[in-house]
């Protein structure tokens, strides 16, 4: 992995002002376990935690719009402002401009999603003797980054308009379409996360169940993860500046 | 510097840089239309007006645009899609962009360390030197003006010494004294035998610099070869201006007696519109005329000097 490049998006990620907006974000979930917590006396903590605040409110919602936001900006920004050409003016294979690039925005979604479901998951589950469904379902949302990141570094290359594609594909396609035709969760990566997540914790059925067999979600995040980056590599190669003069 | 577009498509004899009838379009717009030439060391400058294809041709050149048609050569090799390139090639694009959170000296051993040179402290100090950034070096780039952006751009494109030199507009935003210092930086790298291509809507800055000129206009190649050449070409166009004074018929009849004016027209009775070839006998002739003719001149303007007027006259020659 080229460090250089790698050196330089961390400093852009750590600078950018979504990085305090998903950091805010972030935190929805650790206030609603709170909420949940003071308030809802009357809730199942363990069946609140497995049906909705890790497979709705962080594997639905926080874990795309995190990776959404990490993922176009690593590369995206570069072209949007202009830098890119600097990268692309150095004797280096384009892997190693987008590798270093999709593990930033892997790390930077995973260490929210690390952070925010520990904290929520501790503070929702805290004196149940059951922590194996946040620590599951923790897990499984960082290993989800990095499909999305993958397919979101991709766009970023494919795409001036990724963060649109992306919301798109995040709120169209996963959460509309695979709710009406469910042979299309094949195909969302909020579907494998949740197999992975749902495997992991160990949850009871009678808790949550996962749509997606684990087999087909390990298949289908290998698949995205591999696809999605070569696609950004080729893609970066034959890459053309678009303004003219 | 092998000058360049023979009328069968010849190829042009071989430099560090050649396109070889080469063609850019975007959908149905044509931005380069077959255009060939050759270019050896030395400084050559692209000049045009805005749009021309300036941009186009240097991107081309710097691996960055696909030739639609025709090939693009650097040292020897294809552009496009040649990653090598650029151990031997630098890029100075116009856009202001600098990663705004690094120091001058970072941003540039940044480009130093990304090319593997060996000491790239070292190698940067030099290159910030070289453009006189050095006091200003410890500096995050964002803090910069438009002038100190564009040198600092420079010092990250020459760290590695390349052989090939691109600049788009590269003296924009400069003061007077930073463009005189970074023309002599670029002389100096022409003479020690690199290749260095700017392109430059003014005509001043290509005339001050460039050994060589390829006037481009509407995609094609309008004219190259010496400056001296079509500077000439230039000033020797006819100019027309439009004059407005107390009796535009008798001093019609009066402009053309002199012999620097060769035709007058009375647009209306409004004014009149003057046709010369000898721009400054007919400045110093027109107010020395109206004074004999004891005519009041209200206005005296010339009507077709934009830029864009003067390379489309050398596109017709």
């Amino acid at each position: 992995m080229n460090r250089v490049v790698f050196s330089i998006t961390l400093q852009q990620v750590a600078g950018k002002r979504r990085t305090l907006f998903i950091g805010l974000f972030a935190l929805i979930p650790v206030v609603l376990a709170v909420l949940v917590r003071t308030a809802g006396a009357n809730v199942e903590h363990e069946q609140w935690a497995a049906e909705g605040l890790f497979p709705v409110v962080i594997i639905g919602a926080l874990l795309p719009l995190a990776a959404l936001i990490f993922g176009t900006a690593v590369l995206g920004s570069e072209f949007e402002e202009g830098t890119a050409v600097y990268l692309l003016t150095k004797p280096i294979p384009r892997r190693a401009i987008v590798l270093p690039k999709l593990i930033v925005a892997w790390l930077a979604t995973g260490v929210v999603l690390l952070l925010t479901g520990s904290i929520a998951g501790m503070v929702a589950l805290a004196g149940t003797g059951d922590m194996q469904i946040a620590l599951g379902f923790t897990i499984a949302t960082v290993i989800g980054a990095l499909a999305y990141s993958a397919l979101f570094v991709m766009l970023s290359v494919l795409t001036s308009h990724a963060l649109i594609v992306g919301l798109g594909y995040v709120f169209l396609w996963e959460g509309v379409v695979t709710g009406l035709f469910t042979g299309t969760r094949i195909l969302s990566i909020r579907e494998y996360t949740l197999a992975i997540g749902d495997m992991l914790s160990g949850t009871p059925d009678v808790l949550f169940q996962a749509h997606l067999s684990e087999t087909g979600a390990i298949v289908g995040l290998v698949a995205v993860v591999g696809l999605a980056t070569w696609f950004a590599i080729a893609q970066l190669e034959r890459w053309e500046i678009t303004a003219g003069g | 510097m092998s000058a360049a577009p023979s009328p069968d498509g010849a190829r042009p004899a071989s430099g560090t840089i050649e396109l070889v009838n080469a063609s850019r379009w975007y959908g149905n717009i044509v931005a380069v239309n077959d255009i060939s030439f050759a270019l050896g060391p030395g400084v050559t400058g692209l000049l045009g007006p805005n749009g021309a294809g300036k941009t186009t041709i240097l991107h081309m050149l710097a691996g960055f645009l696909r030739p639609s048609n025709g090939n693009v050569l650097v040292l020897g090799e294809p552009a496009w899609r040649n990653v090598g390139m650029y151990r031997r090639v630098g890029l100075v694009q116009e856009r202001e962009a600098v990663y705004e959170f690094l120091s001058g000296h970072d941003f540039v051993a940044t480009s130093a360390r990304l090319h593997g040179l060996p000491d790239p402290d070292d190698a940067a100090a030099r290159a910030i030197d070289a453009v006189e950034m050095s006091e200003f070096a410890g500096r995050a780039t964002g803090t910069y003006s438009k002038g100190m952006k564009q040198r600092i751009k420079v010092a990250a494109a020459i760290v590695h010494e390349p052989e090939v030199l691109l600049l788009d507009e590269p003296f924009n935003g400069m003061d007077p004294r930073q463009r005189l210092h970074m023309m002599d930086l670029l002389r100096g790298m022409a003479k020690a035998g690199k290749t260095i291509v700017f392109s430059s809507h003014i005509l001043e800055e290509v005339e001050r610099l460039a050994e060589n000129v390829l006037v481009i206009v509407m995609g094609r190649l309008a004219a190259s070869g010496d400056f001296r050449a079509i500077r000439k070409l230039m000033t020797g166009r006819p100019h027309t201006f439009t004059v407005r004074s107390s009796d535009n018929r008798a001093l019609a009849s009066a402009f053309i007696a002199d012999p620097s004016v060769y035709g007058v027209d009375l647009d209306g009775s409004e004014a009149l519109v003057v046709r010369t070839k000898e721009l400054s006998a007919f400045a110093l002739a027109a107010p020395r005329i109206a004074k004999e003719h004891q005519i009041r001149i209200v206005e005296l303007r010339p009507t077709d000097e934009s830029l864009e007027s003067v390379f489309s006259y050398l596109v017709k020659q």
